[in-house]
């Protein structure tokens, strides 16, 4: 006896339904274009990968939110690393020039990647306010920008 | 059940007990039933599964996608794992529901299987838990997956009423018992 194919297909289509409408009138419904990464409550301002580049022009310090590896591998030319996975340890080496400075740009390794929303959160935390560069490192590589490679900032 | 075999019914032994309906019944409510769990907290906290299903950057969000496909499947999948997984309990649309339930199996196995591919590490795989540190998307969960789809293709694939046999006999019409739930 062959499946019913109208109901296999019916199953996933009644729990799209049920999902939009429970999205909808719930109340712990997500915004469907937004991005769940940039939690409730967060203050987080995220930037395109332009203005990150204009605003480094003007002295903006970069972080490195990507495990230590990664850094080490290649980075955006100046950045600091303060992986999300060493927090506290990064943080507390270079409090002082956090502290320092007024404009901070976190970024990670792209959609993918929460570690830059956690750091900028953590920061925020510690009354320091960080923007996210949207879209992380590859935005910087795609936009052809240039890369420094090895441990050194 | 084996006293209750008429004579001619075919198959070998294994084939007979694999199509007793109280087994399908009984793998079908469990089948179900962990479905119908592995809904429940992500149904109770869409936000924390969607970060889940970004960090497997299978449909997104990315610059082409947008983040909208990937917030409408984690808005979406999990009630259509409750769904799927009330009908098997309830043994209601059972084989297409079934079907439902391997085919997510499906998608879940490439899913894991590309991010392994592709070095992405996933703490939590959103299986059954959405915060925190779950069961990590490793070499397991592929067999855990497996394991139920071959369950699920099982029930999908054979007759809700195996072999409805009749023998004729100077009496009149038989029919063979195991053909009916």
């Amino acid at each position: 006896m062959p499946l019913a194919w109208r109901r296999v297909i019916a199953i996933p289509v009644a729990g799209l339904v049920l999902g939009l409408a429970w999205n909808a009138w719930s109340g712990r419904g997500l915004a469907l274009a937004g991005n769940a990464f940039v939690r409730e409550g967060d203050a987080i301002e995220e930037i395109e990968v332009q203005e990150a580049r204009a605003r480094m022009e003007k002295g903006a310090l970069v972080l490195d939110a990507r495990p230590r590896d990664f850094y080490d591998m290649s980075h955006v030319p100046g950045a600091l690393p303060l992986p999300e996975d060493d927090f506290d340890r990064a943080f507390a080496s270079i409090e002082d020039r956090l502290r320092s400075h007024f404009d901070i740009i976190v970024y990670c390794s792209g959609y993918g990647c929460e570690a830059s929303h956690i750091v900028a959160r953590k920061l925020a935390g510690q009354r320091i306010r960080a923007a996210v560069l949207h879209e992380g490192w590859p935005a910087w590589t795609d936009a052809g920008y240039p890369v420094k490679e090895g441990p050194q900032p | 059940m084996d006293g209750r075999r008429l004579p001619g019914e075919g198959g070998p032994a294994a084939v007979t007990w694999l199509r007793h309906p109280l087994l399908h019944r009984a793998a079908a409510i469990g089948l179900g039933a962990v479905f119908l769990y592995a809904s429940l907290q992500k149904i109770a906290q869409p936000a924390d599964f969607a970060r889940i299903v970004y960090h497997y950057q299978v449909i997104g969000p990315s610059a082409r996608l947008g983040y909208v496909p990937a917030n409408v499947l984690a808005v979406a999948l999990p009630w259509t794992e409750a769904v799927a997984g009330l009908l098997l309990i309830a043994g209601v649309w059972r084989r297409e529901a079934a079907a439902v339930v391997s085919l997510l199996l499906v998608t879940f196995l490439v899913a894991v299987g590309s991010a392994l591919y592709r070095g992405i590490d996933i703490e939590n795989c959103g299986c059954f838990t959405v915060e925190g540190a779950g069961r990590q998307a490793g070499l397991w969960l592929l067999v855990g997956d497996a394991a139920l789809l071959a369950v699920g293709i099982f029930l999908a694939a054979a007759p809700t009423r195996p072999n409805p046999m009749r023998v004729e006999t100077p009496e009149g019409a038989l029919t063979a018992p195991l053909g009916h739930e």
